[in-house]
């Protein structure tokens, strides 16, 4: 228990880049944070890459600027039943191939507009389709972006420097008219 | 206890010991020291200090490695607490782990503790609503349990006294049988719950009523509150993982201190309570035998009057393992119902629904309360195929959310300027009064202890079918009141929930008139061992369908200032 919450807190810190050795040296090495999952840094790198596209740089940061799926995979570690895990692990496996079929080429080698497609397609395979790889992808490609959204909302740099939260919310006002609400544009 | 002589025994002498630190012992503890009665009050759990010991109280959210999310690990390890709609990554270290202490469910029952300094106090939802005589007088109008000994006219200087300390904010509505009581300024009703207010009183007149909820929270009078070092409460609603402004009633931030100010009291933590000591010869309860949680070695400290108040199911597990030549199945025990007649809230219904109209307005900033039904079912006279009736919450809200439906740059400009408004929501849970029962129960375990040596609760406890009526009344009588008020898309719900899971549970040590048939005289004392108060929720003859803690509050001030003039101690 000990050696995990370790684990985790370096997770946390290095992004989970602890490295153990996968028991088949012939596969690369396993990142260690995620222990309910068997993710490859090249496969971060992916994940990265995908986050990066649901939100994107622009004005502001992207989510792969700000290391989203390092909380994309401790979200799916720990919070989701080992049925989702596996689906996520299989859709994240499948993703290349299925870049692929779609986008024509590996995901990081496409074109931004082209990732955008190819996730969009994916995100639009229909929820009940008996293709286990497209189901999978599917599912991989959902979880991650609604962990790309909850993880760039809710990350250091929204919630202090861009949007910032305040502990206290202020007294309750109950009539509030919608027209005398104006919230300033945020340039993303 | 080798070293155990004179001094030793003068040194863990005080004049009164209270069992159990969290909102209904920090109340006796209070009165008794502030009256200069030496006071020990033993704590089961560790020590938690107002503003030292919230380790979470100012995290941001991101600052939550899972966004205040539980593990998937956490609720396999705790099916029970994990159930608790407060039992998140936020506030977790101030519950009881499932495997930490376990009992044993002959019912499924969803057992829900706080073991620390301040107990659920830290955690409760704070709602405080008085009693009157439509609750105090119900056993006797509609024959179950026993008659409450005592009225609405001995308690409500006692809701005064709680009340005005404690800070409680809401608004004089004038209901009988909601009596009003000592309040600071009331937060707002929203436009929606005034307009809902607009059609009950359209639909039928003076009979229903949905007010503002009254709860513990500092709105006025802040000079006064200041001397307890707390101040105006800032609607954070984070209010589980305590406050660093003591903006809500907890026994950390009020009571206690109050209570160490005054040099009377000697807190004892990690102390779990054994039993009651009696002496045979004496004829009383001397003391109180405890295992200390961490070296398990026993100790016995010694009083002149003890007060049980170890939270309901364990005020009734302390009692039931106090025995003794006198009292072989428990103290005080002589009418063989003690830990029976146990009952709870029944929350397991809900409905929700949308309203279109009222669409130019929102609402702002933050609450910590909401709107409220005082009972409106069988109050003047029996009138259903149920006996009793609910009370339930009532709130509207709306909310502006971000269309979620794409990728790229344009879901990440919708996400920061989101530019949706929901529809009004509303939506009401009932608190169901639960008749209690002999065969709603509590007793020990035979042969299973836990590692303190005690023996563990067995729970039975469990619906019949006046709750089940009740259940369907509240929907059916709710969707009547919500289509009379034009709202759509109406959903009623029945979780099915485990009694427990209410949190609160009472009773078992009911009081009453007749030693025969309770176990406590209009005193609080045990009828058969009158210096051993009781005032927490497992005195409770009935549980009408307020939120207890006040009442119990208000019970432990009352029960200390009797036993002080009993006693004839300090400046009573």
């Amino acid at each position: 228990m000990q050696r995990r919450e370790a684990l985790k807190s370096l997770a946390i810190l290095t992004g989970g880049a602890v490295l153990i050795p996968s028991c088949n040296f012939e596969k690369e090495d396993i990142l260690a944070a995620y222990s309910n999952l068997q993710i490859t840094s090249t496969q971060q790198t992916l994940l990265s890459a995908v986050a990066n596209s649901i939100i994107p740089p622009g004005n502001l940061k992207g989510a792969g600027d700000i290391a989203v799926q390092d909380f994309i995979l401790v979200m799916v570690n720990d919070c989701l039943d080992k049925e989702r895990q596996a689906l996520f692990t299989q859709g994240l496996q499948e993703f290349d191939a299925y870049s692929k079929k779609v986008g024509g080429s590996k995901f990081l080698k496409l074109e931004a507009t082209e990732k955008e497609k190819v996730i969009s397609a994916g995100l639009a395979i229909a929820p009940g389709t008996a293709d286990e790889i497209q189901k999978s992808v599917r599912e991989f490609l959902s979880i991650t972006k609604r962990f790309t959204i909850q993880g760039f909302m809710m990350s250091e740099y929204i919630m202090k420097d861009i949007k910032p939260y305040s502990l206290i919310p202020g007294s309750y006002k109950g009539e509030v008219l919608l027209s005398s609400i104006s919230n300033p544009k945020i340039n993303g | 206890m080798a070293n155990f002589n004179i001094d030793a025994t003068a040194e863990r002498t005080f004049q009164a010991i209270v069992i159990g630190s969290g909102i209904s012992g920090s109340w006796a503890a209070k009165e008794l020291c502030e009256h200069g009665v030496k006071t020990l009050v033993l704590e089961r759990g560790r020590d938690v200090k107002h503003l030292h010991d919230y380790p979470t109280t100012n995290m941001l959210p991101y600052e939550f490695t899972h966004r205040g999310q539980l593990t998937k690990e956490v609720e396999a390890e705790n099916p029970v607490v994990s159930k608790c709609y407060a039992f998140r990554e936020d506030a977790m270290h101030f519950f009881v782990k499932d495997k930490e202490h376990p009992y044993v469910q002959e019912k499924p029952f969803d057992w829900i503790r706080g073991y620390q300094v301040g107990g659920k106090s830290l955690l409760w939802a704070r709602q405080v609503q008085r009693w009157s005589d439509f609750d105090f007088e119900g056993p006797a109008r509609d024959g179950f349990a026993v008659d409450w000994p005592i009225r609405y006219k001995d308690i409500a200087p006692w809701y005064s006294h709680v009340e005005k300390f404690a800070g409680v904010s809401g608004n004089k509505d004038g209901l009988a049988h909601l009596p009003d009581g000592e309040f600071l300024p009331g937060f707002e009703l929203n436009i929606v719950e005034k307009y809902f207010q607009a059609q009950l009183k359209k639909h039928y007149g003076d009979s229903r009523h949905m007010i503002l909820a009254r709860c513990a929270h500092i709105t006025g009078n802040l000079d006064y509150y200041k001397q307890q070092g707390r101040v105006q409460c800032q609607s954070r609603n984070l209010c589980q993982r305590g406050c660093p402004f003591g903006g809500y009633f907890s026994a950390n931030a009020s009571t206690l201190p109050w209570a160490e100010k005054t040099g009377n009291l000697t807190m004892r933590t990690n102390a779990v309570v054994h039993s009651i000591i009696y002496d045979e010869s004496k004829g009383k309860a001397v003391g109180v035998r405890i295992v200390d949680a961490n070296t398990h070695q026993t100790e016995e400290y010694f009083a002149d009057v003890i007060f049980v108040n170890a939270a309901a199911l364990n005020t009734n597990l302390i009692l039931l393992n106090s025995t003794s030549n006198r009292f072989p199945n428990g103290l005080g025990n002589d009418s063989g119902l003690l830990g029976k007649y146990v009952a709870f809230h029944n929350y397991r219904a809900g409905i929700s629904a949308e309203y279109e109209g009222l669409s130019d307005y929102t609402t702002t900033g933050g609450r910590p309360t909401s709107g409220y039904f005082p009972r409106f079912r069988n109050l003047h006279k029996q009138e259903t195929d149920f006996l009793r009736g609910y009370a339930a919450g009532f709130s509207a809200g709306r909310y502006n959310y971000a269309d979620q439906s794409g990728i790229g740059l344009a879901l990440k400009e919708e996400l920061l300027n989101p530019s949706k408004y929901s529809n009004w929501s509303v939506g009401s849970h009932m608190m169901g009064e639960t008749i209690p029962k002999e065969t709603n129960f509590v007793a020990l375990s035979k042969d299973e202890k836990d590692a303190w040596g005690i023996p563990l609760l067995r729970v039975n406890v469990d619906y019949d079918d006046n709750d089940e009526k009740m259940v369907k009344d509240y929907q059916q009588q709710m969707t009547e009141m919500f289509e009379k008020a034009g709202f759509t898309n109406i959903r009623v719900r029945d979780d099915h929930r485990a009694p427990g899971l209410d949190i609160h549970e009472m009773g078992g040590v009911r009081m009453g008139k007749d030693p025969k048939t309770s176990l406590l005289n209009k005193d609080h004392q045990l009828h058969s061992c009158t210096n051993v108060y009781v005032t927490d929720g497992a005195c409770m003859t009935s549980t009408s369908t307020q939120n207890p803690s006040l009442t119990y509050m208000a019970f432990a001030a009352r029960a200390a200032h009797h036993a002080m003039k009993n006693q004839k101690w300090g400046k009573v």
